[in-house]
């Protein structure tokens, strides 16, 4: 039966456009970070799980066999998944999954993308020419939902300044825009209409990273441990008659199905602070209705009254988000890490004063793979 | 009537890898005229690592140290045929050589002319290609122990910071059946969906299978479908600049439903209507080119495409609700 | 002595493989359903009884970087699913399915492996597995890795090229009687031994023959397997471990982590039966041999094995379904299946499985 799971160490990179260093050193750095959070050495570590998006994007097929030894995992099992955008958190969950399993007690994760090396606009497309990158699937749903919720225009411009401003209390964070405005990204070019260039996620090197360990060896790491209460993923197809791509079937499935297993009744009230995938500004209010954070036609009125700003009564994205950072393999995994991190109290500049539940998610493919886990200070906190 | 040739592309990239503080000295002395290697506790590693692969702790550039020129080779394999990949276009063998000064081997190309020149055991030593550019087939090696002539260094070089390596892939297909009798259609100005012998949707263009209901497709559910439908979703895409692509300006990429349709067509790209006028819900028609065919350089994108259609125009009936359409906003 | 399972115990309750297909003409979709279909028809289930679906599948070889995405609509997505990939053989799939069940809120899982290698040159796609620095601007492959593989082997006196030979002529034997198998019959030694060398000492012959296919299985905990087969196989172990990727770190003529692997999924518990061992070359299986610690009474790869017909990326996970098949028959009451990932054996998986009701 499963046994809980904590995340005892966390690290990362500094994210950027282009960071000079191999790929093994690109993910030594943020494994070796939360291997010293954790008070471990690799050999503690009895697996390591890895996830990345495609092989493409830096040319290395099966990265998991070239970077073996740099994650010191010589003569233990590694494992490599890949979900499209969702991978980082589908890299977590697997990871978790080790652990509860009662298989393996203290498990090393790293999720990372060198997107310096590679292109992924020319991945996407499938190296042919007029790809429409990943703006260009959205942008339509986007619209749609504008349509639909009659949200006013500023709102997409509205999430895009507060991520903004959250990511210059992050010092990972890629984009540190000092003077982020309304007008500046209004008056920023628009890329797939009804989307501006600063309402879209940059391109970023970088790797994350965690140690997640059973619960009879949580306390070998000094520092505060986030427990894993539940996790849930779901797919759907991509496309096929009859798929509403603005209200997804998988994504309210995957809320639905892990505020079940955590306990969580009325997640607005009892869920203190949100990592969601947001890559294009209105993916925030999208995913507030589309993982039932707010009835449908509502997601945008939370973030017009400042609900999801740090100090709000939601906060989403305190680290800046993708918006801010996107090393595509590692933007689930970081979602799910800055979740753990609001917990543990380790957030720095960007903490939500005393956040004990925290939720992390990842999208992927045409808006079709849902990946979300939800972590605590505490391993029974009350919802009462 | 057109040739419809198999498909045959190329995935290809300039890759460009930072090479960071062991590699990027390792592949500037190959540019510079000597191999390195680190040293790590009482073992030289070749070609250098940085981290010592006993333990993973770190091992700094303060560790590099100069090995070969000359060598052993411990293991080898002759490579009759050699690949476009490959350092020659000779035969030639693969060796595991343990570089003079070093304890492990490092995989490179021997010129050794026959197999029969080959041996465990042998000597080898490296050679320097004349151009250099700090990569590792800047060299190779030979049979022999004659240190190499030292090769021009260029002084003001700056170290090796990044590497590039042009990967390519080749794909090679024949159509597959659904998709030629479809691109068939096509050059007949005929749009040919096939028809779910599952549930009636009719799927345009046809995957080759009915994903819902799990059921493969064949010749016998092929149907023809209209030129002419309604838009259900778009966006106008200002051109993101990569390798291979060609479009500079904006243009709108929509989706139709086509009359007689359940599944949409994407990607089909409107340059005349202003994006001001375009909405979900309008109704076009399909103008097909007098002189359809398939010759682009990439036949993997063969479709309904620009190929096969001068443009799309309003058919002049009024616009559909786009509530009715939204199931269809792919 | 019959296995007995525990409530928390993880069965094999169906398997289903597509032909190993030198080309197959339509979509890997089509493979996948083909299989799918055939798994959920055989056990008599619906799709949305399946609790937790996994595939492994590699994007590179359609030269398509999300192609996996597409093998979706193969299994199965709609309701929505509980899904993974890996970008690793389907045994590696399967690895995690068995995890999952133990977590006990799910019962079902379905695990595929898949993939469509005709489209591309195998060797210039795998050629990029190498460290990307030092070793893959080289174009050195696999089957060059594995070239000075079977030279060390020779050199250690661990193998002679007749060995080696005698390897290929066993398994194309074994394939007349595969269904699946891509190549099968009767070849002598002397015949083989007289074909050119490919990556000396290895000749075309003992490389495998790439081919499109898929393979897929269902498990399921204990008291639900029993519900839905009379013959489940269970799985009494599971391990996989990988080995330094920098061959001058290696001792090529061994498989460090293959016995790692195996004394991790208790390979030495009992008697071997039968063993299916994913062999892309055929040198491999000597190795192998030594590192599971298998002897003659232990029949080796009687499906004629990869060398007879190599879905690249279901290849292990059919090793694993060869095995529960002869189990599942009473043919054998305890088999190890065997999954190989990178060159020169990097990676090894070893599954045990065992006859019990």
């Amino acid at each position: 039966m499963a046994r809980p799971c904590a995340v005892v160490g966390i690290g990362q990179t500094k994210y950027k456009r282009q960071l000079p260093v191999t790929l093994d050193g690109l993910v030594r750095e943020a494994a070796l970070q939360a291997l010293e959070d954790a008070n471990l050495t690799f050999a503690d570590i009895d697996a390591v799980v890895i996830g990345k998006a495609p092989d493409a994007l830096e040319g290395v097929v099966m990265p998991e066999l070239s970077l073996a030894d740099a994650l010191g995992a010589v003569g233990k099992p590694i494992h490599r998944v890949h979900t499209a955008g969702s991978v980082g958190a589908s890299t977590a969950i697997s990871a978790a999954v080790l652990v509860e399993s009662g298989r393996y007690d203290t498990v090393l994760t790293v999720t990372y993308e060198k997107q310096s090396e590679g292109n992924a606009t020319w991945a996407l497309s499938g190296g042919r020419s007029g790809g429409q990158g990943a703006g260009g699937t959205f942008a339509p749903w986007i619209r749609e939902y504008i349509r639909r919720s009659k949200a006013p225009e500023h709102i997409g411009w509205k999430v895009a300044v507060k991520d903004r401003l959250n990511a210059l209390k992050n010092p990972n964070a890629h984009l540190h825009l000092e003077d982020i405005s309304i007008e500046k990204v209004k008056e920023s070019p628009m890329l797939w209409d009804p989307i501006h260039f600063l309402e879209s996620c940059p391109s970023s090197d970088g790797a994350a990273a965690m140690v997640l360990t059973s619960e009879d060896k949580v306390s070998r790491s000094p520092n505060k441990p986030a427990w894993v209460l539940g996790h849930a993923k779901r797919t759907e197809f991509s496309t096929f008659p009859g798929r509403d791509t603005i209200r997804i079937q998988a994504g309210l499935d995957c809320a639905e199905a892990l505020y079940k297993k955590v306990g969580i009744t009325d997640p607005r009230k009892q869920i203190d602070a949100a990592e969601l995938y947001v890559p294009f500004s209105w993916y925030e209010p999208m995913w507030l209705e589309g993982h039932l954070i707010a009835e449908e036609g509502e997601g945008w009125k939370m973030t017009d009254e400042g609900a999801t700003e740090i100090g709000g009564d939601f906060p989403v994205n305190c680290s800046g988000g993708v918006l801010s950072s996107n090393p595509i393999g590692a933007s689930g995994m970081i979602r799910c890490l800055e979740a753990a991190n609001q917990v543990r109290g380790t957030a720095g500049d960007y903490q939500v004063d005393g956040a004990k539940v925290a939720l992390g998610h990842a999208y992927g493919g045409a808006a079709q793979y849902f990946a979300m886990w939800i972590v605590s200070s505490e391993l029974q906190p009350d919802f009462t | 009537m057109a040739q419809l040739p198999d498909i045959d592309f190329t995935l290809e990239y300039p890759y460009t890898r930072t090479t960071g503080p062991i590699i990027g000295p390792f592949l500037t002395g190959l540019r510079d005229g000597r191999i390195l290697g680190t040293r790590v506790g009482d073992r030289v590693i070749c070609p250098p690592l940085e981290y010592d692969p006993a333990d993973g702790s770190t091992v700094g550039p303060e560790n590099l140290v100069e090995v070969g020129p000359a060598g052993t080779v411990e293991g080898w394999t002759w490579v009759a045929e050699p690949t476009s990949k490959h350092p020659f276009d000779r035969p030639f063998a693969f060796a595991q050589i343990r570089l003079d000064g070093a304890d492990t081997t490092m995989l490179h190309a021997v010129d050794a002319g026959s197999i029969d020149n080959m041996s465990t055991g042998m000597r080898v030593v490296v050679r320097f290609n004349d151009e250099r550019v700090g990569s590792v087939t800047d060299v190779y090696f030979v049979p022999g122990e004659d240190a190499p002539d030292a090769p021009s260094v260029d002084a003001d070089a700056e170290p090796v910071g990044i590497m590039e390596h042009l990967i390519g892939v080749r794909i090679r297909e024949p159509l597959q059946p659904f998709r030629k009798r479809f691109l068939e259609g096509l050059l007949q100005k005929k749009i040919i969906g096939q028809r779910s012998p599952a549930d009636g949707k009719v799927h345009v263009p046809s995957r080759g299978y009915d994903a819902i209901n799990r059921v493969p497709m064949t010749e016998d559910d092929d149907v023809e479908v209209s030129g002419r439908g309604t838009v259900t979703s778009y966006t106008e895409i200002t051109p993101i600049q990569y390798h291979g692509q060609t479009e500079t300006e904006p243009y709108i990429r929509c989706s139709v439903l086509l009359d007689g349709a359940d599944t949409t067509i994407g990607g089909v790209d409107i340059r005349d209507i202003p994006i001001e006028e375009f909405k979900v819900g309008m109704r076009l028609q399909i103008v097909w080119r007098d002189d359809i065919s398939f010759d682009d350089e990439d036949n993997r994108a063969y479709g309904l495409n620009e190929s096969v259609y001068e443009r799309w125009e309003r058919t002049g009936e009024p616009d559909v609700d786009p509530d009715l359409v939204k199931e269809h906003n792919f | 002595m019959a296995f007995e399972p525990q409530e928390n115990d993880i069965a094999i309750v169906g398997v289903a493989q597509t032909a190993a297909h030198a080309r197959f003409d339509g979509p890997e979709v089509v493979l996948i359903m083909e299989c799918v279909n055939r798994l959920l028809g055989d056990a008599g289930i619906e799709r949305d009884d399946v609790g937790f679906t996994i595939a492994g599948s590699c994007d590179y070889l359609s030269g398509m970087p999300f192609a996996f995405v597409s093998n979706v609509d193969g299994m199965g997505a709609w309701p929505p699913v509980y899904e993974s990939h890996v970008e690793m053989d389907g045994a590696w799939a399967l690895f995690e399915a068995w995890l999952r069940l133990q977590m006990g809120d799910i019962d079902v899982a379905m695990v595929v492996g898949s993939g469509k290698s005709s489209p591309c040159n195998a060797r210039e796609v795998f050629h990029l597995q190498a460290d990307p620095y030092v070793v893959a601007p080289l174009g050195l492959d696999p089957d060059a890795l594995a070239g000075i593989q079977a030279r060390a082997l020779i050199d250690a006196g661990k193998a002679t090229e007749a060995d080696i030979a005698d390897v290929v002529a066993r398994s194309r034997a074994a394939a007349a009687a595969n269904p699946n198998a891509q190549v099968a019959g009767s070849v002598s030694i002397d015949e083989l031994l007289a074909a050119p060398y490919d990556m000396a000492p290895l000749r075309a012959h003992d490389v495998s023959p790439k081919a499109d296919g898929a393979a897929a299985l269902l498990i399921a905990r204990r008291d639900r397997a029993r519900e839905l087969t009379d013959n489940p196989v269970w799985i009494t172990g599971l391990d996989h471990r990988i080995e330094s990727h920098h061959a001058g770190l290696r001792d090529l003529t061994d498989s460090e982590s293959t016995r790692l692997a195996a004394a991790g999924a208790g390979v030495a518990d009992g008697a071997v039966d039968v063993a299916e061992l994913h062999t892309t070359h055929a040198h491999e299986e000597i190795i192998l041999r030594a590192a599971l610690g298998l002897g003659d009474d232990t029949q080796i790869n009687p499906s004629g094995g990869p060398l007879a017909g190599d879905p690249v990326m279901a290849t292990g996970l059919t090793r694993i379904i060869e095995v529960a098949k002869r189990i599942a028959a009473g043919d054998a009451s305890r088999g190890v299946a065997h999954a190989a990932s990178g060159a020169a054996l990097q990676q090894n998986l070893v599954c045990v499985l065992q006859e019990g009701a």
